[in-house]
């Protein structure tokens, strides 16, 4: 074992290096490119054995991802906001085929406007793709949570693909001390991928994705792929176990961070879960019961443990970092209907959209969230989502419009 | 710690030198740079965080204690925000000839710091424009938290990791000792970080403003690139023959010619390529370092 200033992006090549991937088909975009870099490098000198091929975009990437997950090979992949939803009619179609295999997002906003921070519509987009999710907080749990997801995609219960999502420029350019692995020890842990499922091979006639067209017999292989990333929460349960066995780090599906006797609760989820941790650190001095519910797991959405966590407390506060037009935050609905599923109530619960694109959330702007929660209460009515957002970033942006030639328009009343 | 630079002057790498003989020396550590959509000339910043337990903090640094700007220039450019959060910090480091003259303007109220880093990386190593090595030691000496042999491993992982050979990286460490050596730590209090955000309600803005859209042809004027200028081209009228292919080849139009032919560089907007000196064929176009006195 080697502690080392990784990068995020080196953090999940590590983490492929070490599961000893055969198969890396890549489709080169910025920001993600210092994984396939430290990937094709390593191939090319022989530190990994197998296949490093560059396609021509990110569908037909995943495509052979799928496919060669389909022979029974430990495949590896990766790529970014754009390439993700480039990908979408790709990941369906191989999630179908149950194949397991890895895929790393480095999560950015999307297009349009073009910028280049990190915001989680983009692997949003893909949570209803039959993909495991896992969102990941810091360098050291994007390296750990690569080798787990081998492990959980493989299992036979799940045989699905899998993705492990850290977000741009918080996680994918940051270097922070990573615990790389023993080899030998990972090798315990994850030992070379032996398929129980029929695969490609010269020998055996297969075919895979077929056809069906009729609606009961689809029905029937949809509900078969629900159930089984149903499953990889129990799955997911036992690799954690094994995990901190061998290496001393425990992860659960949900992170609770101060939450024993906290009354107002952040949730959040990704690399600005640690900005929250402070505020929940601020407050706690100042004697508030103040606590943060990170998802780490999106999907299967680890419901029941939501509901056990969020039940009895006074206030609860969703932070998306993403925005769905005309609704608002995804994860406010999600964590909403694992409630309502519940049978309990939260007296309390309210929608913050905040680090869109990369924008920062301040340690005031946690205050705010914080006393708006701790001021709330059930009578105040149906409230709206509400942007963090202050006064002088709106003033800044309207001075970047004057010079775009639109101070013209004003605000519509 | 905060870093400013151009790019192509190892301000990433400098962060990085700090942050790995910061993690050597048994600190917690974060580092990371932001680019752009950059290019070479354009401000770059990275930022390193040091602490002897978990980081809870990410992204930008807005309230630094050590604010390290490897290039003066960028004192005058808001954009490049070399100066957020310099009212609260411990100390402002510039490589520069020219702290008087900073310091004579009065606009600073920090305590500063200076060390004129690129003269002594042009005698140690023969390369001025490769800052990383002498601004990561300045800061490691200013932080007061890192030896000079951790400073050393730092240097010397880096460079390695970069791929420069033996030699090099000797010259590198003597150019981190002697940095070091010239300067002082800086006391580092402890301070509380307060910020209250006023949150804006948000409303519907006619379509016309809540696009990204842009109205205004040629508003790439307003966006002075002449300082990314690191080398200054000029042109020596005597010999020049007003062929014009400078004027051709400059490929950010800062060349126009003027009513008899000749050209005449916009310096507002030349980024300093050089491209132009390269097309002249009369080598009437000479480079001069780019020296700019705040
Ligand atoms: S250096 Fe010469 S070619 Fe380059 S931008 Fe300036 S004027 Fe144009
Ligand atoms: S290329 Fe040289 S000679 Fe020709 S116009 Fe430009 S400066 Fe004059």
């Amino acid at each position: 074992m080697v502690r080392r200033m990784l990068t995020g992006n080196a953090a999940a090549a590590w983490g492929a290096r070490l599961a000893q991937v055969e198969y890396v088909p890549a489709f080169p975009i910025t920001p993600q490119t210092e994984i396939i870099e430290s990937l094709a490098t390593w191939f090319a000198d022989g530190t990994l054995s197998g296949k490093f091929v560059t396609m021509d975009s990110e569908h037909s990437m995943v495509t052979a991802a799928g496919a060669a997950a389909a022979t029974g090979v430990r495949t590896f992949t990766a790529t970014s906001s754009q390439g993700l939803v480039y990908a979408m009619e790709a990941l369906y179609t191989v999630s179908g085929w149950r194949v397991p295999f890895v895929l790393v997002n480095v999560s950015r906003g999307l297009s349009s406007p073009i910028t280049l921070g990190p915001d989680h519509n983009d692997v949003l987009a893909a949570r209803d793709a039959g993909f495991i999710q896992i969102h990941v907080e810091t360098c050291q749990e994007v390296l750990d949570s690569v080798l787990m997801a081998f492990r959980i995609a493989e299992d036979v219960r799940v045989s699905l693909p899998t993705l492990v999502n850290l977000d741009g420029f918080f996680l994918s350019f940051t270097r922070e001390p990573v615990e790389i692995p023993d080899a030998k020890l990972v090798q315990e842990f994850l030992p070379a991928f032996h398929p129980q499922h029929p695969v490609f091979s010269g020998s055996q006639s297969l075919a895979q994705g077929v056809a069906v067209l009729d609606g009961a017999t689809y029905s029937y292989f949809r509900y078969q792929m629900h159930r089984a990333l149903e499953n990889a929460l129990e799955v997911h349960e036992e690799v954690a176990e094994a995990f901190s066995r061998l290496f001393g780090r425990r992860y659960r599906a949900l992170e609770e961070y101060g939450m024993a006797d906290a009354e107002i609760v952040l949730v959040m989820a990704g690399s600005f879960a640690t900005k929250g941790k402070a505020a929940v650190n601020r407050w706690r001095e100042q004697g508030r019961k103040v606590g943060l519910l990170r998802l780490r797991m999106l999907r299967p959405q680890p419901a029941a443990d939501i509901a056990r966590s969020l039940i009895g407390r006074k206030a609860v506060g969703v932070i998306d970092q993403n925005i769905s037009p005309g609704l608002g935050g995804i994860l406010y609905q999600e964590v909403s209907g694992a409630l309502a599923s519940a049978g309990e109530r939260v007296p309390v619960m309210r929608s913050f959209i905040g680090g869109l694109g990369g924008k920062d959330i301040s340690q005031g702007e946690f205050d705010w969230v914080l006393e708006a929660l701790d001021g709330a209460k059930p009578s105040d009515g149906p409230v709206p989502c509400q942007l963090l957002f202050t006064d002088a970033e709106y003033e800044q942006v309207r001075m970047a419009l004057s010079i775009a030639g639109k101070s013209q328009g004003g605000t519509a009343s | 710690m905060r870093f400013h630079g151009r790019g192509g002057h190892g301000i990433k790498t400098a962060s990085r030198i700090v942050g790995t003989a910061a993690f050597l020396a048994g600190y917690e550590v974060q580092d990371s740079p932001i680019y752009g959509a950059e290019r070479r000339g354009a401000p770059v910043t990275a930022f390193t965080r040091i602490a002897s337990s978990a980081i809870l903090e990410r992204g930008v640094i807005t309230q630094p204690d050590l604010i390290i700007c490897g290039d003066e220039t960028l004192l005058e450019s808001p954009a490049s925000g070399v100066l957020n959060g310099v009212e609260q910090a411990a100390a402002l480091f510039i490589n520069t000839r020219n702290l008087e003259a900073i310091r004579a303007q009065g606009k600073l109220h920090v305590r500063m710091v200076a060390l004129d880093i690129t003269q002594r990386t042009s005698d140690r190593i023969g390369k001025a424009s490769a800052l990383s090595v002498g601004l990561g030691a300045a800061a490691a000496r200013l932080s007061g938290l890192i030896s000079c042999e951790q400073l050393g491993e730092g240097v010397r992982t880096e460079l390695e990791e970069l791929g420069l050979d033996a030699p090099m990286i000797e010259k590198n460490l003597l150019l981190a000792q002697e940095v070091y050596a010239e300067l002082e730590t800086v006391t580092v209090e402890p301070r509380k970080f307060s910020a209250t955000a006023v949150i804006h309600k948000m409303g519907y803005d006619h379509v016309l403003l809540g696009t990204p859209s842009i109205l205004a042809p040629g508003n790439a004027e307003a966006r002075q690139t002449g300082a990314w200028r690191v080398e200054r081209p000029e042109i020596d009228y005597d010999s020049c023959t007003r062929c014009g292919l400078c004027f051709v080849h400059c490929p950010d139009g800062a060349i126009a010619l003027d009513e008899q032919g000749y050209p005449v560089i916009d310096y507002d907007h030349c980024k300093g390529c050089l491209i132009c000196l390269e097309q002249c064929p009369r080598h009437s176009i000479r480079s001069k370092k780019e020296v700019r006195s705040w």
